[in-house]
C-alpha cells in the first residue's frame, strides 16, 4: 500500500504539488498571524516615553492586538477551507482507482488509510515548508502593519520556537482533517463502480452535505441577528464571522447552485461548444463546485469587508452631517478662544480638548481593569449649541466639576450618578455620571467638564453669521474648514484607514485564495487529457477545446462570484442593521468598484489558469491518449 | 472448501429487478446455474439478456433480490462489506472488457496488487508459471500506457491468475482486442483451466470466443435458454440466430 502511494505521488504530482502548495500557504500565514499576534500581545511599551506617548504607544497595541486576532481568524478559516476543499477534491478525482482497489479486494479501512497516509505525506511536507515560508511572511505582515500605522514604529513579529509545532499541528491536522471526511465518502465506493465510468457526480449532495450545509446556514442567520443585538465595537468581528459561516454554508450548497448557473450559459454559449461547455458543467458538478470554492471566499471576504467598512464610514459621515451644527472648524495646537471669539459674525464657539485616560471596567474596587478610552473636554452649554446633543439619559448641562457623560461603548453598566474610578493625568480618581449620550461611530466616547481640560492641542467649532470672514481671519490662528470640507476630510481620511485595515486584515488570505483558485483549476485539467482527446477525435480542433474548456471556466467563475456576493451582501445587511440600531442612521454600501476589480481578477485568473492547463493537456496529439485510456 | 467439492459457484434462483413500480426492470428471473471447478464455461446471450447481471451477481459485485449465489463453501448472499470484500481477496479474480489497470503501476505491481492488498507472499515460481504463459516476461518494468491492448489484457489475466482465486470471472475479456490478441487472451484463459485446474466463468457476445469454453450457457431475457458443452463457433452461432430474434432493450 505504501509503494501503491508513492506511486500514486509520482503520477499525480499536479495534484499532490497543488495540495502541498496549499497546506504550505495556509501554514505559513497561520504561523505568520500567530506570531505577531503574540508579538503585539507582549510587547513592552519601551522606557523613556513621556505619559501621552506611551499611553499612544500602549493604544496602538491593543488596536493591532485586536486587528491580528481578526487576522488569525480569518487566516485559520482560509487555511481549513481551502485545504480541506482541495483533500476532498483530489479524492473525489480518483474514485474509479478506488474501486478498482476495492475490487481487488481492498478493504475500506486499506482505502481509508491509504488516503489519510497520502495526507499525512502531504501535511508534513507542506508544513514543513511552511514553516519556512512563514519567516518571510511575518516580516512583510510587519511591514505593512507598521506602514500602515496600524501597529506602533518598530513592531515586529518575533520567532517563538513552540511554533513549530502549533504550525505541524495546524498543517498536519488540516490535510489529515480535509482528506477524512472525503476518504469516509471513497472507502464507501461500490466495486460496480470501476467498471461502470459515471463516477461519483450523481450523488454530490449527499444527505450530511444538506445537514451540515443547514446547520451553518442556520448559525449564520442567527449570528446577523446577533450583529445589531450586541452593536458597537463587537460588530464586525461578529459580522466577519458570519462571513465565515455563510461562506461555508454556500460552499456546501455549491452543487445545487451550478445547475441553476449552467442553465443560463447553455443558452448564452449556443452551438456545438456551448452545448459541450453546459454539459460538462452539469457533469463536473464537483470539479465546478471545488473550483468555484476559493473565488467564493475571495469575493466574499472582500466585497463583505469593503461593504461593511463602507457602510460604516459612510454612516459615521452621515451621523457627523446630522449632529455638527456650525459653519466653521478650527484646529489649533493650544487655547485661543479669545482670538476665536472675536473673529467676525461669530456667534457661538465650543471648545473642545482631547483627553486620553483610562475607566474602570467594573465597579468593584479590587480587581479594576482599565480599558483605554478617548473623549473630549467640553462646556456643555456652548457644546448643546454647536452639536445635536440627545442624551438618553441625565442632562449633559450637569458636566461640572469632577463628571463625565458616557456612550455606551464606555459606559459598560453605569447609570447616572453613579462614581466612575478613572485614571486622568491631573484629575480626580473618579468622576460622576451626570448623562449617558447614545452610541457613536465617529466618537467621542465621553464628554468631560471643561474643568478637566489639559493644556495642549484644541478643536474650535464655531457657529458665525459671516463664514468666509471668519475663515479668512482665523486662518492665522490655526487650521480652519467649513463644516463640509471638515467632514469630507474626515471621511476620506476614515476611508484611508478602513482600506489600510482592509489590506493589512485580508492581503494575506486574499493572496492565498488567488493561488487556491490556479490551484483548483489545475487540478481539475489534470485528470481531463482523455477527456479533451475524446472532444478532439469527436471532430473539434484544439482551439475549441480550449475555448470550451474556458468558457466553462468562465461559468465557474460566474458561480464563485454569485455565491461570495450572496454571503458578502449577508454581512454587509448585518451590518447596516447594527449601525442603524446604533446611530440611527439607515445607509446600506454596495461596494460596486471592489465587485468590479474582484470579478476582473478572478476571471483573468482562471481564465488564463484554464487555457494554460487546457493547452497544455491538448499538447500530445489526441489519438495516442485515445488509446492509451486504460 | 475441500478439494473434492465439484461445485465452485452455484447460483439458486437468482432474481434480480432494478427500480419499482412503472421503472421495474427484471433483469435476472429465477437463474439456476452451477459451476463446475477446473471448468471453462461461457455466459452468452443477446444485449439485454442479464449476462452481466448475472456476472456482477455471482461475484458479489451486485446483490440479488431473491434466490441464493455460493462461491466454494461461502455464501455471498447476504454477506456484508467485509465479507465480501474477503470474498474479492481470497476467492475471485476479475478481468474485464477495459482492462482495469492501475495507470500508476508498472506491469508488474499490477499483477502482484490482489496479493499485496491480502498481504500474502507472492509464490515465486507459481508467478514465473503465470508470466511465462501470458508471454509477458520483458515487459514487466512497463506501465499501462507503454503496453498495447493486448499485453495490457495480458497483464490483467496474469493479475487474476496470480493469486489461484476459486473463480476468475471475466467479462468480455476480448471485446477491446483484435482477433490476434484475443485468441492469445483466450488461448491462455483455456490452458489455465486445462493445466492448472482454474475454473474461469467468462461473459461474452462473440461465437469464436465462446468456442474456446468447455461450455456454454445461454441466456435471454433474464433466464438461462440453453446450453452447450464443447462447442465449435458455428454450433454457438447457430444457438444465437435463434436467441436474435425478440429485440432487447440496452441495460
Amino acid at each position: 500500500m505504501l509503494l501503491l502511494a508513492l506511486r500514486t505521488f509520482r503520477d499525480r504530482w499536479p495534484v499532490f504539488v497543488g495540495a502541498i502548495v496549499t497546506v504550505c500557504l495556509g501554514v505559513a500565514l497561520v504561523q505568520s498571524s500567530l506570531l505577531t499576534l503574540v508579538s503585539a500581545a507582549t510587547a513592552k511599551v519601551p522606557p523613556g516615553l513621556s505619559a501621552a506617548e506611551a499611553r499612544a504607544t500602549g493604544d496602538g497595541y491593543a488596536a493591532a492586538i485586536t486587528l491580528l486576532g481578526m487576522t488569525l481568524g480569518l487566516a485559520f478559516f482560509v487555511a481549513i477551507f481551502v485545504v480541506s476543499s482541495t483533500f476532498a477534491f483530489t479524492v473525489a478525482q480518483r474514485r474509479r482507482d478506488l474501486a478498482l482497489l476495492r475490487m481487488t479486494g481492498a478493504g475500506r479501512g486499506q482505502v481509508r488509510t491509504l488516503l489519510v497516509g497520502e495526507a499525512l505525506l502531504l501535511g508534513i511536507i507542506g508544513s514543513a515548508l511552511g514553516i519556512a515560508l512563514g519567516l518571510p511572511v511575518m516580516r512583510l505582515q510587519g511591514t505593512m502593519l507598521t506602514t500602515f500605522e496600524l501597529a506602533p514604529p518598530g513592531f515586529t513579529g518575533e520567532w517563538r520556537s513552540w511554533i513549530v509545532y502549533v504550525s505541524a499541528g495546524t498543517g498536519i491536522g488540516v490535510a489529515v482533517l480535509g482528506v477524512l471526511t472525503a476518504s469516509r465518502r471513497a472507502s464507501r465506493v461500490r466495486p460496480l463502480e470501476a467498471l461502470r465510468d459515471l463516477g461519483g457526480a450523481a450523488r454530490v449532495m449527499t444527505a450530511s452535505r444538506w445537514v451540515i450545509g443547514l446547520i451553518f446556514l442556520a448559525g449564520s442567520i442567527a449570528l446577523l441577528i446577533l450583529v445589531p443585538a450586541v452593536g458597537g465595537e463587537a460588530a464586525l468581528p461578529l459580522s466577519i464571522n458570519a462571513t465565515f459561516t455563510l461562506v461555508t454554508a454556500f460552499a456546501l450548497f455549491a452543487p445545487l447552485v451550478v445547475p441553476v448557473v449552467a442553465a443560463p450559459f447553455g443558452a448564452l454559449f449556443r452551438g456545438r461548444l456551448g452545448v459541450l461547455a453546459h454539459a460538462n458543467l452539469r457533469n463536473g458538478v464537483r470539479r465546478s463546485a471545488s473550483t468555484a470554492a476559493p473565488i467564493m471566499v475571495l469575493v466574499a471576504f472582500v466585497v463583505g469587508m469593503a461593504g461593511m467598512t463602507g457602510t460604516m464610514s459612510e454612516a459615521g459621515r452621515l451621523e457627523t452631517v446630522r449632529d455638527l451644527r456650525a459653519d466653521l472648524v478650527l484646529d489649533t495646537p493650544g487655547s485661543a478662544l479669545d482670538r476665536v471669539v472675536g473673529a467676525p459674525g461669530v456667534t457661538a464657539v465650543s471648545e473642545e480638548a482631547p483627553v486620553s485616560f483610562d475607566i474602570a471596567e467594573t465597579g468593584d474596587p479590587d480587581g479594576l481593569e482599565w480599558e483605554s478610552t478617548s473623549g473630549i473636554a467640553v462646556d456643555p452649554a456652548a457644546y448643546a449649541v454647536t452639536h445635536r446633543v440627545a442624551p438618553t439619559a441625565g442632562d449633559v448641562a450637569d458636566l461640572r466639576g469632577a463628571t463625565i457623560a458616557l456612550t455606551p461603548s464606555a459606559a459598560s453598566g453605569f447609570r447616572v450618578g453613579d462614581l466612575v474610578p478613572v485614571r486622568l493625568a491631573g484629575g480626580p480618581a473618579s468622576l460622576r455620571v451626570v448623562a449617558l449620550l447614545p452610541d457613536t461611530l465617529v466618537g467621542p466616547a465621553a464628554l468631560l467638564p471643561a474643568d478637566l481640560m489639559p493644556d495642549g492641542p484644541r478643536r474650535y467649532v464655531v457657529r458665525t453669521s459671516d463664514p468666509a470672514a471668519a475663515g479668512a481671519a482665523l486662518a492665522g490662528v490655526g487650521q480652519v474648514s467649513t463644516t463640509a470640507q471638515f467632514i469630507a476630510e474626515a471621511n476620506s481620511e476614515q476611508q484611508k484607514i478602513s482600506t489600510n485595515i482592509m489590506v493589512a486584515l485580508l492581503g494575506m488570505a486574499m493572496v492565498y485564495t488567488v493561488i487556491a483558485m490556479i490551484n483548483a483549476v489545475v487540478i481539475a485539467a489534470s485528470d481531463r487529457r482523455a477527456e479533451f482527446a475524446a472532444a478532439r477525435v469527436t471532430g473539434l480542433t484544439r482551439g475549441q477545446v480550449v475555448a470550451a474548456a474556458l468558457a466553462e471556466s468562465l461559468a465557474v467563475v460566474a458561480i464563485g462570484v454569485l455565491l461570495g456576493a450572496v454571503s458578502a451582501i449577508g454581512t454587509i445587511f448585518g451590518m447596516a442593521s447594527a449601525v442603524r440600531d446604533m446611530v440611527g442612521v439607515g445607509v446600506v454600501t454596495v461596494p460596486w468598484s471592489m465587485i468590479g476589480a474582484v470579478v476582473v481578477l478572478a476571471t483573468v485568473v482562471v481564465g488564463l489558469t484554464s487555457v494554460l492547463t487546457s493547452l497544455s493537456a491538448t499538447r500530445t496529439p489526441a489519438i495516442r491518449l485515445v488509446a492509451a485510456r486504460d | 472448501m475441500t478439494a473434492s467439492d465439484p461445485v465452485a459457484a452455484r447460483a439458486d434462483d437468482v432474481w434480480k429487478v432494478y427500480g419499482s413500480g412503472e421503472a421495474e426492470v427484471i433483469a435476472l428471473r429465477g437463474v439456476s446455474v452451477t459451476f463446475q471447478r477446473g471448468v471453462f464455461t461461457a455466459i452468452m446471450g443477446p444485449s439485454g439478456s442479464g449476462k452481466s447481471t448475472l456476472m456482477h451477481c455471482l461475484a458479489g459485485l451486485d446483490s440479488v433480490t431473491r434466490g441464493e449465489v455460493r462461491i466454494g463453501e461461502t455464501t455471498v448472499t447476504g454477506l456484508g462489506d467485509a465479507g465480501l470484500t474477503r470474498l474479492r481477496r481470497d476467492k475471485v479474480g476479475f478481468i474485464f472488457q477495459q482492462f482495469n489497470l492501475l495507470p500508476t503501476l508498472s506491469a508488474k505491481e499490477n499483477i502482484l496488487l490482489p496479493l499485496a492488498i491480502a498481504g500474502r507472499k507472492p509464490d515465486d515460481a507459481w508467478f514465473d508459471t503465470v508470466i511465462r504463459t501470458v508471454g509477458l516476461q520483458d515487459r514487466l518494468e512497463h506501465r499501462p500506457a507503454q503496453l498495447s491492448g493486448g499485453q495490457q489484457q495480458r497483464v490483467a489475466c496474469a493479475r487474476a491468475l496470480v493469486a489461484r482465486p476459486e473463480v476468475i470471472f471475466a467479462d468480455e475479456p476480448t471485446g477491446n482486442l483484435d482477433s490476434r490478441s484475443g485468441a492469445d487472451v483466450l488461448g491462455f484463459l483455456r490452458d489455465s483451466v486445462r493445466q492448472h485446474g482454474q475454473t474461469i466463468v467468462m461473459v461474452t457476445h462473440d461465437p469464436v470466443a465462446a468456442s474456446y469454453a468447455d461450455r456454454v450457457i445461454f441466456l435471454a431475457d433474464g433466464a438461462v435458454v440453453d446450453e452447450l458443452h464443447d462447442p465449435s463457433p458455428d454450433m454457438v452461432l447457430d444457438r444465437m440466430k435463434k436467441l436474435d430474434a425478440p429485440a432487447e432493450v440496452e441495460r
